[in-house]
């Protein structure tokens, strides 16, 4: 019975692939409904990036050998962008997939050849950390091809291309990763994540600072694109993977083959491969033992939060429930390192407002950038629905096991979901916020939508964190094992539709009323009295839906909390 | 079988394990015994190859661990205090992936598995999630997976946590059979009576260091009282005057 031979490297994907069968022949309730969100609105979404660059790609084919010229240059800085996105994510992905994923315990104990566990981690990082990629340049690439009505070898060179541009990036954050995790302890992992974390943010800005996309709005003629095309051209250009990669697919759509490129992109991901396949035979274990030692992470007491919460009037009960839950927020890294992230694509978003040089286009007059504010209070509504699914929602499932110290203890179950709420409310309302004040500020819109929209967000802000407390009190699962996979539960996207609608509503409900506002005034007209009360009864309502979506939504958790056996 | 000689671990300046050496013979079920913190499961992650030692040697079934990992983890199997299990799996497939990780194939391992759940008695749930499993059955199928492979030694970390008095009576068992053919068993525990009741030799461990070797007789003479319970000797040994100020503050 006894294998000659010991497991070769794919064996140990095994349990993806059948956990993956598995899920997938035991439904569970509320699959039918993820699997038809999910799949809606990644079909639109792939059909609007298809859609888009093939008008694009056609509208270029008109001007000759200077549309070629920006099509090359607009693959290559596609590319580039992926190239800092990959590595960043190959970096962060391989911290779990090396070191922290729970399966390693069982793998590094067996009998496996250190090569052989490499290489099916390699693939699983790879895997993780390029698909969005792969599903993004999918319909672009697609589109390239049928624009320009390519050879079918396009299409293979395509897919041979993407191979080695996505493992040479993540290979690079990976070795990273081995570096790091052997030079700090492992029980840093908080200080590495944090700094991992910071350095993507800042890598962001610089990229879009380095691109200068506000020139593109500038622009009045191709020349001035064909300039902003140049720009980005630096002596290492050519040195990178991205360009590389472009320049493959770019000769390979003529129907040529640009043999040097392709071949520097497979060399180079087959011998960074190998280069860090030695690098893990010679210091994986250390850096395994490492993270194994983890378990005794430096902390903070954040004293500062005790001072805090001793000043708020409430009970003490609610007082100890709050400071537990930002305890345990603030020191699990997992969960504020993504609200950095978020905040750090909330900069970008701002810095695109502050950049959009909006005056030197003659025809964005004053409504369009007032219409610009209600496109803001729309990704304010969708910020708030993301934040709110993914750190509120998740808040009660987040006891898992430990809710029954909170059951047995002699509070109220009440007590416990609106010390939730307040948690929650906390940093939503102040993301918010700082982003609709901010985004407006940079924008110049109208005095009187400037002072609405903070108003609109506190009472959206209230509805969504209520809302999101209730349900994830409804539908909680406390067997989760991480907060991700609460919000990507039945209950998160039935909370993801609800909110998309509450935040659809409010828009249209404050939009059309401000809309009138704005027309009168700019028309110099006097509002009829009509008007002031539709304006009045919109307002109303957008007021009226915000406090029942919010009181409703904690009625119903109290209650099922209540009725939880 | 398992040798294992000045095994030092350090964390920082902080020594968890220092200067542990110990053997266990075939056949042997050595107990592993000494308070919260003292290194029980440093040493044995160390052993199972999860851990790697600041200093000293760890061979088994005559391969060394650090220059013929493979050969000697083959000869190993291990149940962790915390189990990992693939909780998407069911349980007939996690011990046949479990099986291929050490190089079992071919149509015998389906047998082999129904045997062994058939041993622990989970041959009605080969089918089902291991999700769907309480913490006993879980732990039971840890022990299907360690010893599916026919291992020459096994390492436990804690065997009796969350076992209902059946499931206990069942591992102790299959521990003994397997002692019986030969198999080498170090099992570290907190249940002294379990230790009492199984174990050959019986090894102490203090603050990193083992203070008492034997077997329970040879224990019971060490702390000065043959007739003493495992537990009195266990406290005499480790400082069992805790004892006496819980009795003054209470």
């Amino acid at each position: 019975m006894k294998s000659s031979s010991p497991v070769p490297f794919p064996y140990l994907l095994l349990p993806s692939i059948w956990a993956s069968r598995n899920r997938a022949q035991r439904r569970e309730r509320g699959d039918v409904l993820r699997a038809l969100t999910f799949g809606g609105i990644g079909l639109a979404v792939g059909l609007a990036i298809f859609g888009g660059t093939f008008w694009l790609t056609w509208q270029l084919a008109d001007f000759g050998e200077l549309g070629d010229y920006l099509l090359r240059a607009g693959l290559s800085w596609l590319f580039l962008t992926f190239l800092s996105f990959l590595a960043f994510s190959g970096l962060v992905t391989a911290l779990s997939t090396f070191f922290l994923s729970a399966d390693l315990r069982l793998l590094v104990a067996a009998p496996i050849a250190s090569r052989r566990l490499f290489y099916a981690r390699l693939i699983r990082t790879v895997g993780h950390a390029a698909w969005m990629v792969v599903v993004f340049l999918a319909p672009v690439l697609l589109a390239i091809g049928i624009a320009r009505c390519a050879p079918y070898s396009f299409y293979a060179i395509a897919m041979l291309t993407i191979v080695p541009f996505t493992v040479i990036p993540v290979v690079v954050g990976t070795a990273v990763t081995f570096a790091l995790v052997n030079i700090f302890p492992a029980r840093r992992a908080r200080d590495f994540l944090m700094v991992t974390g910071l350095l993507f943010a800042a890598s962001m800005v610089i990229l879009v600072r380095y691109i200068r996309p506000e020139r593109l709005v500038r622009v009045e003629s191709l020349p001035d694109i064909t300039a902003f095309f140049a720009s980005l051209q630096s002596p290492i250009t050519p040195w990178l993977p991205s360009f590389w990669a472009g320049e493959t697919l770019f000769a390979s759509l003529h129907g040529g083959r640009d043999v040097v490129h392709f071949a520097a992109l497979w060399t180079t991901a087959m011998s960074l491969t190998l280069l860090l396949a030695a690098a893990h035979e010679r210091w994986y274990f250390s850096g395994f033992s490492n993270a194994q030692e983890a378990r005794k992470a430096r902390f903070t007491k954040l004293r500062g939060l005790e001072r805090l919460a001793s000043g708020l009037p409430i009970s003490a009960v609610r007082r100890h429930l709050l400071l537990k839950d930002a305890k345990v927020f603030f020191r699990d890294v997992s969960q504020w390192s993504q609200l950095l992230l978020l905040v750090a694509l909330m900069l970008l978003y701002l810095y695109n407002f502050r950049v959009l040089d909006l005056d030197r286009i003659p025809y964005m007059s004053g409504v369009i950038k007032n219409v610009y504010a209600f496109v803001n209070l729309g990704m304010t509504g969708l910020v708030m629905s993301t934040v709110a699914v993914r750190f509120v929602f998740p808040s009660v499932s987040s006891e898992g096991a430990a809710f029954w110290i909170v059951r047995s203890a002699p509070i109220g179950l009440d007590d416990f979901l609106w010390s939730k709420f307040w948690i929650g409310l906390a940093p939503v309302l102040v993301l918010t916020e700082a982003l609709t004040i901010t985004g407006n500020y940079l924008l110049g819109v109208d005095r009187f939508l400037a002072s609405i929209a903070p108003v609109v967000v506190l009472f959206m802000s209230f509805a969504l964190v209520g809302l999101a407390t209730g349900l994830g009190a409804r539908y909680p699962r406390f067997a989760a094992d991480n907060a991700s996979q609460v919000a990507g539960s039945y209950g998160g996207i039935a909370f993801m539709v609800m909110a998309v609608l509450f935040v659809l509503i409010i828009v249209a409900l404050v939009g059309w009323p401000s809309s009138v506002y704005l027309l009168n005034r700019m028309r110099s007209l006097p509002m009829a009295a009509s008007q002031r009360f539709e304006m009045s009864v919109c307002f109303l309502s957008a007021a009226a839906i915000s406090v029942a979506t919010w009181w409703i939504g904690m009625r119903t958790g109290v209650r099922a909390l209540e009725r939880l056996e | 079988m398992i040798a294992v000689h000045d095994l030092v671990k350090k964390y920082g300046t902080f020594t968890a394990v220092n200067g542990v050496s110990l053997e266990v013979r075939p056949g042997e079920i050595h107990g592993f015994l000494g308070p919260n913190g003292a290194g029980k499961t440093t040493t044995i992650r160390m052993i199972a190859g999860l851990l790697k030692p600041t200093s000293g040697r760890i061979v088994v079934n005559g391969h060394d661990l650090a220059s013929e990992p493979e050969r000697a983890k083959a000869s190993l199997g291990f149940i962790p205090d915390r189990p990992f299990l693939y909780e998407k799996l069911t349980a007939g497939e996690f011990l046949r992936f479990h099986g291929g990780l050490y190089g079992l194939e071919g149509p015998a391992v389906a047998e082999t598995v129904r045997e062994m759940l058939a041993l622990f008695e989970l041959a009605r749930w080969e089918n089902e999630l291991v999700e769907s499993f309480s913490h006993g059955m879980k732990q039971r199928l840890v022990m299907c997976a360690a010893f599916l492979h026919r291992p020459a030694a096994v390492l436990v970390d804690e065997p009796m946590v969350g076992l209902d008095p059946r499931g206990a009576r069942l591992i102790k068992d299959v521990f003994r059979r397997m002692s019986g053919r030969g198999v080498s068993i170090l099992m570290s525990t907190h249940t002294l009576e379990v230790a009492q009741e199984m174990c050959d030799r019986i090894s102490i461990i203090l603050q990193g260091r083992i203070i008492a070797r034997g077997t329970v007789p040879e224990l019971r003479a060490m702390s000065g009282n043959p007739d003493d319970q495992l537990t009195n000797v266990f406290l005499k040994l480790t400082g069992g005057s805790a004892l006496q100020e819980i009795d003054e503050i209470v």
